[in-house]
């Protein structure tokens, strides 16, 4: 598993440093999926996370003399990622052309992602729905709402993590989550 | 109906967003341009586009459509031939540089060529008499008279005015009145009142030293309204336009339009014997909508 190989490098028992960055081609070899998920997560668009993606690592090895030290590398190359996404955000808000052409969620074999396979195909259509309500409200959210959410269900970050990526006061984070989850579960159950 | 828990279907998000972007980063990645390129290229495209429908919307808004009449104008010289000989206009002047302005009197008889202009004689016993004469158009009053002198002017003492050379009045050459050469009159040369040339016969056609585009008018653009305004206008000899007259009209105000420009323009006069005088000329001002 990824997490587990990531909580190998990343771990606080293994403090890296200030301005010591062993070896950047396993840092990037490590976090690139990760960073990749998080940014193709929010901005749903493959293009767009393939070069903030390769900005992401650019920045962090042009700044790599500055790293402190203070909070591990996973976090703060997820800090990166974060400014970049709000950035990259900013910006499209102009394009405003842009969402047109705002590809839709590929969401390929159901089964793959659906863990109970003895599921009839009633079932599996209805998990389904439910998978692309939380898609789409993912996509509603404001900006910071919605980073929260994924830093939270789909990068598994907990509190304190999501504090240090994203610069928040944990209260500040604690509510969008909550906001993020409530607008969630009104979508489900408008769904179901 | 909900089979799924709200932790169920955000464990499922989960993973769905983990199957697609391990999807998305293991895919063969398509040998495309790099996506900013492309969406440089697309705003540019725009930018371009609306840039040029812009200056469109602008250009045909602008009151003078400026570059598209840059007035493809013609001075015609229409070459009056033989009968320019009949076509005198101009006036004469003379005087013997008396310092008393010309006396009144009455012209003397038409002649076809002038061998005596007219003049107070100071010689009361000439040899060889001849009838006093101007060259005058021939529905000019023939008046014979012992007294001659500008009709114009005040009755007083006889005098032949202050021009040079023979003949009456201020200018020079032998004739009467403030013009020049053997005619009557403020113009030039032989004939009658101030009179106009047509180029041609030793006339030059005047030429064009400053011009002003003509506006288009508001009807005319609106309906697209094309074609060409022929012009009469003399040029005189300080090379100004006047007596303009409309010989070929064009309707929706481009007449008047182009007289408007026209009566500004500025001409280098045309010119007979190396002096500047006033010709007619014929001006086209074409009205063209890009």
């Amino acid at each position: 598993m990824q997490t587990t190989l990531l909580s190998e490098v990343a771990s606080p028992a293994e403090p890296i440093s200030r301005g010591e960055i062993p070896d950047f081609d396993l840092l990037v070899h490590l976090h690139r999926p990760r960073i990749f998920r998080f940014i193709l997560a929010s901005l749903r668009d493959r293009e767009a996370a393939e070069n903030l993606t390769q900005d992401c690592f650019v920045r962090a090895y042009k700044a790599r003399d500055q790293f402190r030290g203070a909070s591990t590398i996973a976090t703060w190359l997820m800090q990166i990622a974060a400014n970049l996404v709000r950035t990259h955000e900013s910006s499209r808000r102009l394009k405003f052309w842009r969402r047109s052409l705002q590809p839709a969620i590929d969401l390929a074999d159901v089964r793959e992602w659906i863990p109970d396979r003895q599921m009839s195909p009633e079932q599996m259509a209805a998990a389904k729905q439910q998978v692309e309500a939380i898609w789409k409200v993912a996509a509603h959210l404001s900006e910071r709402q919605r980073t929260v959410f994924l830093l939270r269900f789909v990068e598994d970050m907990d509190v304190l993590e999501i504090v240090a990526v994203t610069g928040m006061k944990e209260g500040t984070v604690k509510t969008h989550l909550f906001r993020a989850v409530q607008s969630v579960r009104v979508a489900l159950e408008k769904n179901s | 109906m909900s089979y799924l828990t709200l932790d169920e279907s955000l464990a499922m998000f989960r993973a769905s967003a983990h199957q697609w972007s391990e999807r998305e980063f293991y895919a063969p990645k398509p040998l495309i341009v790099k996506s900013t390129t492309r969406n440089k290229a697309a705003v540019s495209s725009l930018l371009i586009h609306a840039g040029v429908v812009m200056l469109m919307a602008f250009a045909g808004s602008l009151p003078p459509v400026r570059t598209a009449i840059t007035s493809h104008f013609t001075v015609i010289a229409p070459n009056p031939g033989p009968y320019l000989a009949k076509q005198h206009r101009g006036g004469g002047g003379a005087g013997d540089r008396s310092p008393t302005p010309v006396s009144r009197g009455s012209l003397p008889q038409t002649a076809k060529r002038l061998f005596v202009p007219p003049m107070i004689r100071n010689n009361p016993d000439p040899k060889l008499v001849l009838d006093a004469g101007l060259l005058l158009p021939p529905d000019v009053p023939n008046i014979q008279s012992e007294q001659f002198g500008d009709p114009l002017a005040k009755a007083g003492i006889p005098s032949n005015g202050n021009g040079s050379g023979s003949g009456m009045g201020d200018g020079d050459g032998g004739g009467v009145g403030p013009g020049h050469g053997p005619g009557y009159g403020p113009g030039v040369h032989g004939g009658w009142r101030g009179g106009v040339y047509q180029p041609g016969g030793g006339v030059s056609v005047p030429s064009v030293r400053f011009k002003v585009d003509p506006d288009y008018s508001e009807e005319a653009r609106k309906a697209k309204y094309q074609g060409t305004v022929l012009l009469s206008v003399i040029v005189d000899e300080q090379g100004t336009v006047r007596d303009v007259r409309v010989l070929r009209p064009l309707g929706l105000g481009l007449d008047q339009k182009a007289v408007e420009a026209v009566i500004q323009w500025k001409f280098r006069p045309g010119m007979k014997d190396g002096k500047p005088v006033a010709v007619q000329a014929t001006i086209e001002v074409n009205f063209r909508l890009l």
